[in-house]
């Protein structure tokens, strides 16, 4: 069976911020590989565009009034974060982009 | 002159005003209380949906307007994927293949010549949340997440620091006049990135990305910056890496932020949340009826009625002021009289209050008759100094106001003699000091003048009535 490359794992794994172990690149190889090959069996459709994937629904989105709604407290808002300080949301350091 | 070409493209970020955020309907404003201006859609929660709020759309129309750009009719929004704190739902929601402007224009004078910047296309997208480093941790506020943007991209058309300048500042007063941002660098709701290249042929070089610029001033430094470094880096025989730089104002100079090593890998596809929108002919007059009258427009319309150059400058840069005078063309008055009242004494009142002329008492017709006052000289202009916080603070009509003030009428000649007649017997010394050639008595004589009449004459009268009878 075709497999994708360890390196294009890896990549896919990057783009997710996940680290695979060995066991699971290898098994992700074959997997992922299965994935792309029924991609590329919709892709064969004649005249395919994505656009036909997009939506099932006819007509335009419908646009909202600007008006403001109920918002939360910074308490609920911040009720299931993993680390609060003060009512910010605490995350490791991040590189500033 | 280099032997290579600058090749140089901006991409400006607006932060875009309306009451609401783009795809949720808590509010879009700076300075609340941190993570309060949030809900479940701006937190990334599952399961929520995002809805487009009309106004935004309302917004990008006039901003491909203003910028002459095509607006495109039907379009969609596409996520942009990527795995970072400062946006739970881990995509972006932001417009890749169908931005709402393309094909525009800003047109520019640099040193007498005009040109004009390209804009290759301009799109709609949410902003992130806002984060703060601390040591080993970052603080996250959602206040910002979901605030709509406007991303603004010129065509690598921009060939030095100036015409950088020139276009932003344009740009920035558009954008400002026609109400769709409020263009505060400081406060970040204008973001301007710069990207440079140089090169000697026709090919372009290696572009460089510079970030955090905190004026329009700096992002011409840091381009001319930029151009010389590149320059001697190639005349060096080095290679230059595409990278991301910051501009460091108190060193002048671009300092490295980090190396793209790899193109980014954003796996943009279609929104499927949001169905297509397509904007109808009356939809697109409607948002545009709601334009106010531009810069280049109200600069023709006040040349037009005798304003000089500088003050129309000076107009333009006080947009209250300015709204107040339109409202004022509705009257028959003297227009330049006006601008003069308002760029001086009403301007200085209004900034020593710190408040709106909109907030005064100081209604039209009042100003008009204020001015007509003044042209037949029952008011002079210090009169109207000394009487511009009751002019601007209360109902009273200018009648009771020189009742009040005790102003004469200072275009009666014999008044004004009278005076004069008064000082020069009461002021021998300073009399004799001046006709013996000694100019500062007749500033102290005419001063006594003034304090007589407590002000209320024509400077300009008094002083050659006060000199004909001096000379007798």
């Amino acid at each position: 069976m075709d497999k994708l490359t360890r390196e294009e794992v890896l990549h896919v794994a990057h783009l997710a911020r996940i680290s695979l172990t060995e066991e699971e690149i290898e098994k992700f190889r074959g997997e992922l590989k299965i994935l792309m090959d029924d991609i590329d069996k919709i892709k064969e459709i004649k005249d395919f565009d994505e656009e036909m994937m997009y939506t099932p629904v006819d007509g335009n989105a419908r646009l909202r009034e600007d008006e403001i709604g109920d918002m939360l407290s910074a308490k609920d808002a911040t009720i299931n974060a993993p680390k609060k300080n003060g009512s910010f949301i605490e995350v490791p350091v991040m590189i500033n982009e | 002159m280099s032997e290579f070409t600058p090749t140089i493209g901006i991409e400006v970020h607006v932060e875009v005003k309306s009451k609401s955020k783009l795809f949720s309907n808590s509010a879009n404003s700076y300075g609340m209380a941190t993570n309060t201006s949030v809900n479940v859609i701006d937190l990334g929660y599952p399961g929520t949906l995002p809805t487009i709020n009309k106004e935004i759309i309302r917004q990008g129309i006039r901003t491909a307007h203003i910028l002459n750009c095509d607006i495109t009719r039907r379009m969609h929004f596409d996520r942009k994927n990527y795995f970072y704190p400062d946006n739970p739902k881990n995509y972006q929601i932001t417009q890749n293949r169908t931005p709402i402007g393309r094909n525009g224009y800003v047109e520019i004078e640099v040193d007498g010549t005009k040109k004009k910047i390209e804009i290759e296309e301009l799109h709609i997208e949410e902003d992130t949340c806002k984060s703060a480093h601390r040591g080993s941790v970052s603080l996250l506020d959602f206040n910002r997440a979901g605030v709509p943007l406007i991303e603004i991209v010129t065509k690598p058309c921009i060939k030095n620091g100036k015409e950088a300048m020139a276009y932003l500042t344009k740009l920035k007063e558009l954008l400002f006049y026609a109400n769709i941002s409020d263009c505060k660098m400081e406060e970040g709701s204008m973001r301007c990135e710069p990207n440079i290249s140089i090169s000697k042929d026709d090919s372009f070089g290696t572009k460089v990305e510079v970030k955090n610029v905190s004026s329009i001033h700096s992002v011409g430094l840091a381009i001319d910056y930029e151009i010389k470094r590149q320059e001697e880096m190639l005349n060096n025989g080095e290679t230059i890496k595409e990278e991301t730089r910051r501009f460091d104002d108190k060193q002048g100079k671009t300092i490295l932020m980090r190396v793209k090593e790899t193109g980014n890998d954003y796996r943009y596809f279609i929104e499927p949340d949001i169905p297509y929108l397509e904007l109808t002919d009356d939809f697109i007059n409607e948002s545009l009826n709601a334009l106010p009258l531009l810069p280049d427009e109200l600069r023709k319309k006040y040349t037009n009625l005798g304003l000089s150059s500088l003050q129309i400058e000076k107009l333009i840069n006080n947009r209250s002021l300015n709204t107040y005078f339109l409202g004022l063309l509705d009257y028959k008055t003297n227009y330049v009289t006006a601008v003069n009242l308002l760029l001086s004494d009403i301007a200085s009142y209004l900034n020593k209050h710190n408040r709106l002329i909109l907030e005064t008492k100081l209604s039209y017709e009042k100003l008009v008759k204020v001015i007509e006052s003044l042209e037949s000289k029952e008011l002079s202009n210090k009169n109207v100094k000394d009487l511009i916080d009751s002019l601007m603070e209360t109902d009273k009509s200018i009648e009771e106001l020189k009742k009040e003030f005790n102003i004469e009428n200072i275009t009666d000649d014999s008044f004004i003699k009278e005076v004069v007649t008064k000082v020069i017997e009461n002021n021998t010394d300073s009399v004799n000091d001046y006709k013996n050639g000694h100019d500062r008595a007749l500033k102290y004589l005419m001063g006594q003048v003034m304090k007589e009449t407590k002000g209320a004459v024509n400077p300009k009268k008094a002083n050659d009535i006060l000199i004909e009878a001096l000379n007798k």
